[in-house]
């Protein structure tokens, strides 16, 4: 059925784009909660794209996990980090090492740096995911860009979730899911170090009257 | 056999569990860890005695779902000498500990220090039973951990934490080299299993094999305590409890020597050229004199045992590497009856050491000091701890008839046949090593007259002392059960020679238990009986006789004989412990003398009275030698990588935002060159 497997593949890289674009609005945001809302936005799709990548191939299991990640990342997590950036009373990044068209560019480079790396890949993946593991990769380094270029701990731990969003979409897309009991120990630790992440967040205002962390500085001898 | 095992892996594992089914009664903890114990080392006492008479190495191994290791056993005749001599020792300390522990109440957890101890046994039992390189390793690094944890069981001294630290750092050290040696025969096996480092496919290469043997004299080394590894032994032996002092000096650094024996001779099969055993040797003459030397000066009495540990060890190093030499040149009895000297003098140090630090655990409990100027007039008081206390120090003295002189004096006899050798460089060098070993006994004599005389005679120095009581029962059983063993192995060195001929043969490839032992089965020969001949029974006998004949002649030809009791003359003075000879002023001939080794620093400060300069109103004496290797070898080594993390400072901003920034930049590197 070549049709439906051209569809499916046209329908996975549309998910795997929307993904991408979410990425770039999130570079592009000041407030916090609009990252948050963002990035359980940016989950939501990746649910999208599980589930049709195990509609596709008839893997079960990818089914569970994107239903997994429908409960943490969509609901859960975004929950908590609201709740965060409610009692901080922090709403808006204000100073940011790098500013938003800067950032844009840099993220636009980062994605054609992952599709240049992903050249020589590509031919081996299957028809449907093609063009995926370039988007993964570029979601994964954007993820990283976002953590280095911003100040606030919320904002670091949105640009560290979106690298696991990166890194998950990477992993359906070039081996049609993890074997499900590494992705039930990722999610495991995705939500723990959100939490934790959370818990840090609170400790750092509480020790600086900030959630800056470069106010960490002055931690060294 | 494997049945025992499992007896002496339930003890230790019961041990270790069941002082915390009782949280709050210390006594009870006490004995719910000393008891299992006490089970498990006999198990492996009788454990070793069989696998040292059976013909066959018993073996036995579990999977594991780790990649590369296997739970892999085997009981050849080395491992089971070396399980005696862990589980001897441990039963002893064991026993020890019911008594001793009770020191501990109320400052430190009973439970936590009887479960990590029996860790550390049965780990220590696993390094020598191991039959694949990883399972040792992991095996070893849990002793030395576990060790560690020990060590610091006083952790609130800061003392205590810096030798704890110290030692840490050594024994890691030491392991690298260790992982280092097997890596190399993992690379060219591509298996953990000793049974291929025996056999490999193809042979190691010559520069693989000698880079094998130095990492692996360095590794085990560092862990032995030969000089100039040796400086962690007098920081972190003194301050563990001693029942564990006892079993680290006694049978851990032991452990070492195991391993050396293992890869040299096991191994390589005995195929190794002659530097190899020269440097053992070389090695062992060093650590035998210096050893004895910083002994010496020593009055922290445990101090001064751990620093006979590294003397010790360098006999046995003596031992084995002349075995090697022999060895090299084919000359199989002979290297028999060096490695023969090397494993005997292991069992008798392993016995008298831990005596001897038992003994000082008892003073320790009895007076609450190390420092043997606060001792003084402690026989009167703990007369069994000074009987076996003088027994050991007979023992390390090499004299008969304790163990002790019988495998020096076959050390002695292994050094004296090197004309054998066709070399002349080394029929030259080993008389020399032979005369260092000699020097060093008398050093070693010297020592223990300081250590006895200061501890046991005369007047007590201190309140400490003069307060002091006899240690309870459990803790003198054990020192009476390791004092029978020393004098046991002394007088019946041929019920002995022919277990440890078991252990020698599959290593040497000959047996030379018949060639030892002469004819009439009472007296050693290791060449034959023109050359030199011992024969322990006879010489226990003629000591026997000669003082028995000494007493006759005093009552026969002597004067009355009806004691008078009455106060030594003192010139007319009353006599005070201030006028005894002191250990600083006993040892002070030899500090003269070795000055140069020494370097001591004295300082004599005297105040005067106002009146008049003939007489003085205080004086006060110090003096220090110089630890020339901590000064020289070690403290530039730790300046220097100080230095170097001061250099890397700079890139350890504190900015959580340059470390993420370090790994993207490597990140986005790392992908473009995988382009």
């Amino acid at each position: 059925m070549p049709v439906l497997s051209s569809i499916g593949s046209q329908l996975v890289n549309l998910c795997s784009a929307l993904l991408l674009l979410t990425c770039f609005a999130i570079v592009a945001q000041r407030r916090l909660s609009a990252c948050v809302d963002l990035f359980a936005l940016q989950s939501a799709f990746l649910v999208l794209t599980a589930t049709l990548v195990a509609y596709l191939t008839g893997n079960q299991h990818i089914y569970i996990a994107a239903a997994l990640t429908g409960v943490i990342k969509v609901i859960i997590i975004p929950r908590v980090l609201k709740k965060i950036i409610d009692r901080l009373n922090v709403k808006r990044e204000l100073v940011m090492y790098v500013n938003v068209p800067a950032g844009l560019l840099i993220c636009g480079g980062l994605v054609m740096l992952a599709f240049f790396i992903a050249q020589p890949i590509i031919p081996l993946g299957s028809l449907l995911t093609r063009d995926s593991l370039a988007i993964a990769l570029a979601i994964v380094l954007i993820g990283l860009f976002t953590m280095i270029a911003r100040q606030k701990a919320v904002t670091q731990l949105v640009g560290f979730l979106v690298m696991e969003n990166g890194l998950f979409l990477g992993a359906t897309a070039a081996t049609h899911g993890m074997p499900l009991i590494v992705e039930l120990g990722v999610f495991f630790d995705v939500l723990i170090a959100a939490l934790i992440a959370g818990i840090y967040t609170n400790r750092l205002q509480d020790a600086f009257d900030s959630v800056n962390t470069d106010r960490l500085t002055i931690l060294k001898e | 056999m494997l049945n025992l095992l499992w007896v002496l892996l339930g003890g230790y594992v019961a041990g270790i569990l069941l002082p915390f089914c009782l949280p709050r009664d210390p006594n009870a903890q006490n004995l719910m860890t000393s008891v299992p114990a006490i089970v498990a080392t006999s198990a492996g006492v009788v454990l070793g005695l069989l696998g040292l008479t059976s013909s066959e190495p018993v073996t036995g191994s579990l999977a594991s779902t780790i990649p590369l290791l296997t739970l892999a056993i085997r009981l050849d005749s080395l491992a089971a000498f070396f399980v005696l001599t862990i589980s001897v020792v441990g039963l002893a300390a064991s026993i020890y500990a019911i008594g001793y522990l009770r020191h501990f109440a109320g400052r430190t957890s009973i439970a936590t220090l009887g479960a990590l101890f029996n860790a550390y046994l049965l780990a220590m039992t696993f390094v020598v039973l191991a039959d694949n390189g990883f399972f040792f390793l992991l095996a070893w690094e849990l002793m030395s951990l576990l060790s560690y944890f020990l060590v610091v069981t006083e952790h609130e001294k800061a003392d205590v934490r810096y030798a704890g630290l110290f030692y840490l750092i050594m024994t890691h050290v030491g392991t690298a080299f260790i992982v280092v040696a097997f890596l190399i025969f993992f690379q060219s096996t591509g298996s953990f299993s000793f049974e291929t480092f025996r056999h490999p496919g193809q042979p190691l290469h010559e520069g693989m094999k000698t880079l094998v043997f130095l990492m692996a004299l360095i590794g085990f080394g560092t862990k032995a305590g030969i000089v100039p590894l040796h400086v962690w032994l007098p920081y972190a032996h003194p301050v563990a409890p001693s029942h564990v002092s006892a079993v680290m000096s006694g049978v851990m650094i032991k452990t070492a020597i195991y391993g050396l024996i293992r890869v040299y001779f096991d191994f390589f099969g005995g195929q190794f050229p002659w530097w190899w055993g020269f440097t053992v040797l070389l090695l062992g003459a060093t650590s035998a004199l210096l050893g004895v030397m910083y002994a010496l000066m020593e009055h922290d009495l445990k101090r001064l045992l751990a620093f006979h540990s590294v003397e010790n060890i360098g006999i046995i190093l003596l031992g084995i590497g002349v075995g090697m030499i022999f060895q090299s040149y084919g000359l199989k009895e002979l290297a028999a009856l060096g490695l023969l000297a090397g494993i005997y003098h292991t069992i008798n140090h392993a016995l008298f050491k831990a005596l001897l630090f038992l003994g000082a655990g008892s003073l320790l409990y009895a007076t609450d000091t190390r420092n043997m100027e606060e001792y003084g007039g402690l026989l009167r008081r703990m007369p069994w701890t000074g009987l076996f206390f003088l027994i050991g120090a007979v023992s390390i003295s090499a004299l008969p008839p304790t163990n002790g002189f019988v495998s020096e004096w076959l050390v002695f006899q292994s050094l004296f046949l090197s004309f054998q050798i066709p070399t002349v460089f080394l029929k030259l060098m080993l008389p020399i090593a032979a005369a260092i070993l000699a020097l060093t006994g008398v050093l070693v004599l010297a020592c223990f007259a300081k250590a006895f005389g200061i501890t046991f005679l005369a007047q007590p120095r201190s309140a400490h002392a003069r307060h002091a009581e006899e240690a309870p029962v459990p803790m003198r059983i054990a020192m009476g059960f390791l004092a029978t063993f020393c004098v046991a192995l002394g007088i019946a060195p041929m019920v002995v020679v022919p277990l440890l001929d078991r252990v020698v043969t599959p290593l040497a490839g000959i047996s030379i238990a018949r060639n030892i032992l002469a004819i009439d089965g009472w007296a050693l020969a290791p060449v034959n009986v023109e050359f030199s001949s011992l024969s322990t029974p006879v010489l226990a006998l003629l000591l026997v006789a000669l003082s028995l004949l000494g007493l006759a002649l005093a009552v026969t030809l002597g004067g009355r004989l009806k004691p008078r009791r009455y106060k030594t003359w003192g010139c007319g003075i009353n006599l005070s412990p201030r006028m005894e000879y002191t250990a600083t002023g006993f040892v002070q001939p030899i500090k003269r003398v070795f000055s140069t080794i020494y370097q001591p620093t004295v300082k004599l400060e005297t105040e005067f009275l106002d009146e008049s300069r003939y007489f003085a109103k205080r004086r006060h004496f110090e003096f220090h030698i110089e630890p020339i290797f901590e000064k020289y070898l070690y403290d530039p080594l730790v300046a220097f990588f100080a230095a170097l993390a001061d250099r890397l400072k700079v890139i350890q901003a504190g900015s959580l935002h340059l470390y993420l920034t370090y790994i993207f930049v490597t990140l986005i590197a790392l992908l473009l060159l995988a382009v």
